[in-house]
């Protein structure tokens, strides 16, 4: 049984409560422990335009949390993944930002360290349980199902500061989809972005975005697209009618996380991984 | 201390405005001995197509030292930040590092926001996360909260006071 701090970040907790649930589920039966620790705040990836700087330290605090725990951090979200990653591999490297840092949390009796490990729900999945135990948990194989994946361009770039999959060629995803059962197929959109940061200064252009996505996944034969962090789910899926009708298409292609598909595989009722709060419609699967 | 005199121009804003510009001029210095103007970072932007952004014209600009019309400028706020042109620039330059910081320069100078970055950073301050626990809607037209869904309570910060304190003193000094 290995134990991680669950970080929740801001999307998750708040609204995206399918993955939240469908993660709690999930990980257990893989003999994953989640703890969950009272004090985080946002990660600060949105406000990366705001100050860089407000950025770094909000990371550098959740992190310092984490480590007071003595837990590595399991972080779902591809945004916090990428914040909390990026801050860990400034301040290792700079030892006068990390020591201004450390003044600054020393008043809420914190102090960033940089033992703590930072992992997605992809390298959790693929590289920590592995693919053989995952494949030994399956009851409900998701056969005669072909699904697109989306990674998400935070968790897959910039390599240069370490990220889970490869940035060019990943194949996680549909390692983990094969083990529990199910078809898979790279596309040509396969790396685009869904146009979720968009969203705050140019909401058309990333509805579009959305859009031409997901028009060209429904062209190529696929039953349904999965999805590893909450802001692309939540432009693909509960953005979904929206961003169609932006691009003049009707769009119906259901959208999982990839821990709610899991979940199906591990024989967990549907009624258990929240799919009633995917607004694609999910019954067909 | 509220959310204007954090973005505003005020007299405090100096230190802030000097450390970027020491940032800026680092990137300066990087980009001007390795980018070659090869364009690739363009021909793989998310935000080329639909919006214009060029990333190769900005490192060029910035190479040039044309730094206040970039601020000044609306395009830096259309990078949706994929980090394509970092990952595929073949002398590793990253222009989406260059808009970062141009647009953290642009709020230091005191230029209006775009969009709900303002709202967000003012819920940051006042509970820790962008946003607070949200009705979310199902597919059969219901609406569900974290406890209705048997979700244990919200991590937020423990201390608010100290903890908006930390985040004003970053934004208006510097560290």
């Amino acid at each position: 049984m290995k134990k991680y701090a669950l970080y929740p970040g801001c999307l998750m907790p708040t609204e995206q409560y399918g993955y939240e649930i469908s993660i709690r589920e999930t990980f257990p039966l893989l003999d994953i422990h989640l703890v969950d620790i009272n004090g985080f705040s946002c990660c600060g990836e949105p406000m990366k335009s705001v100050n860089q700087l407000l950025t770094l330290y909000l990371s550098a605090r959740n992190i310092a949390i984490s480590e007071k725990n003595n837990l590595d951090l399991y972080v779902p979200c591809a945004m916090c993944h990428l914040s909390l990653t990026e801050c860990k591999h400034i301040l290792d490297n700079n030892t006068h930002l990390k020591n201004k840092i450390n003044t600054m949390l020393s008043s809420e009796n914190i102090e960033y360290r940089g033992e703590c490990k930072i992992i997605h729900t992809v390298d959790l999945l693929h590289d920590i349980i592995g693919l053989e135990k995952i494949k030994k948990q399956v009851k409900k194989p998701l056969e005669n199902l072909k699904i697109a994946t989306h990674y998400g361009c935070r968790l897959i770039r910039p390599s240069e500061i370490g990220r889970p999959v490869d940035s060019e060629n990943p194949q996680k995803i549909e390692n983990i989809l094969q083990a529990i059962g199910a078809q898979t197929n790279d596309y040509p959109e396969k790396l685009d972005c869904c146009g979720a940061p968009l969203l705050i200064n140019h909401p058309e252009t990333a509805l579009t975005k959305a859009g031409q996505k997901l028009k060209a996944i429904q062209e190529q034969d696929f039953n349904a697209l999965v999805t590893v962090c909450p802001w692309c789910h939540k432009m693909l899926d509960a953005r979904q009618n929206k961003a169609g009708e932006t691009i003049a298409s009707k769009i119906h292609l259901p959208v999982f996380y990839l821990t709610q598909l899991l979940g199906l595989a591990l024989g967990i009722k549907k009624e258990k991984l929240g799919l009633e709060l995917n607004l694609t419609y999910t019954n067909k699967i | 201390m509220s959310i204007t005199d954090l973005t505003s121009m005020a007299g405090s804003q100096t230190q802030l405005r000097i450390e970027i510009n020491k940032r800026l001029s680092n990137l300066q210095n990087e980009t001007s001995d390795y980018c070659f103007q090869c364009a690739k970072c363009t021909s793989g932007c998310e935000a080329h197509k639909l919006l214009e952004l060029e990333p190769h014209k900005i490192v060029a600009l910035l190479k040039k030292g044309l730094i206040d019309e970039m601020v000044n400028s609306d395009i830096i706020w259309t990078c949706i930040g994929c980090y394509k042109c970092w990952e595929r620039c073949p002398q590793k330059v990253a222009p989406v590092q260059i808009l970062y910081t141009l647009k953290n320069m642009a709020v230091a100078n005191g230029k209006q926001i775009p969009g709900k970055y303002t709202s967000m950073l003012q819920s940051i301050l006042s509970i820790g996360l962008i946003q607070d626990i949200q009705e979310a809607p199902t597919y059969d037209n219901k609406t569900k909260k974290r406890d209705a869904l048997g979700l244990p309570p919200l991590s937020k910060p423990t201390d608010p006071q100290k903890f908006q304190m930390n985040l004003t003193k970053i934004a208006v000094e510097k560290i």
